[in-house]
């Protein structure tokens, strides 16, 4: 199962850029929830990945015979 | 990577910003109620701030700098023309915002629950800037 990474650039003017990898389906809406507190969202779209099903590794190995 | 989002950060609470400007070297007075700020003869000016940074910090002829809560519970910074002319204009108010929300980030992601990853300090043409890497777990 890939790794649900969050990475959090805040630049010279303490504006702040969010990629979230791994994640698919609303737990990428909680997590920029979770970091932009009150602050004004300027820029905010899903990647392809946020539309594909997620991926249980519990039935990967099983169906790997592992 | 699944999703990217761009904000513009607002300083809305007091414990960031002390803590923000507390890492930029800063020891702060914080006044519930406001307190007076004081001008570089001394003197008692009108303006109260909620959080203050002393003058005996700042030049000699310095006013004290002050961030006072506003009713929309948004801090805005109280800087004379001085101050602003001899490097606490917008470019120093920047790096407090910066300072601000990487406090944020770190307290709200512990309190979150997501897992720091480090930090890393990245030197631009425009000024630094800082990357915190997290995990869900």
């Amino acid at each position: 199962m890939q790794q649900k990474t969050i990475t959090v650039v805040i630049d010279q003017n303490g504006d702040s850029s969010m990629d979230l990898e791994g994640f698919a389906g609303e737990g990428c809406d909680k997590v920029l929830k979770d970091f932009q507190g009150d602050d004004h969202a300027k820029v905010q779209r899903k990647k392809a990945a946020f539309y594909s099903p997620a991926v249980d590794s519990r039935n990967q190995h099983l169906k790997s015979g592992q | 990577m699944s999703a990217y989002g761009e904000f513009t950060t607002v300083m809305s609470e007091e414990r960031y910003l002390v803590e923000g400007l507390t890492a930029m070297g800063y020891r702060v007075e914080v006044h519930a109620d406001g307190a007076a700020l004081v001008g570089y003869h001394g003197d008692e000016r009108p303006e109260t701030a909620h959080v203050i940074i002393r003058r005996a910090q700042l030049d000699s002829a310095s006013n004290d700098i002050g961030f006072v809560r506003g009713k929309d519970g948004r801090y805005q910074a109280i800087l004379s023309e001085y101050d602003r002319s001899i490097g606490y204009g917008n470019q120093w108010l920047g790096k407090v915002h910066q300072h601000y929300k990487e406090s944020q980030t770190l307290a709200v992601a512990k309190s979150k629950g997501y897992i720091f990853r480090g930090k890393e300090v990245i030197q631009t043409a425009n000024g630094p800037q800082i990357r915190l890497q997290f995990v869900a777990r």
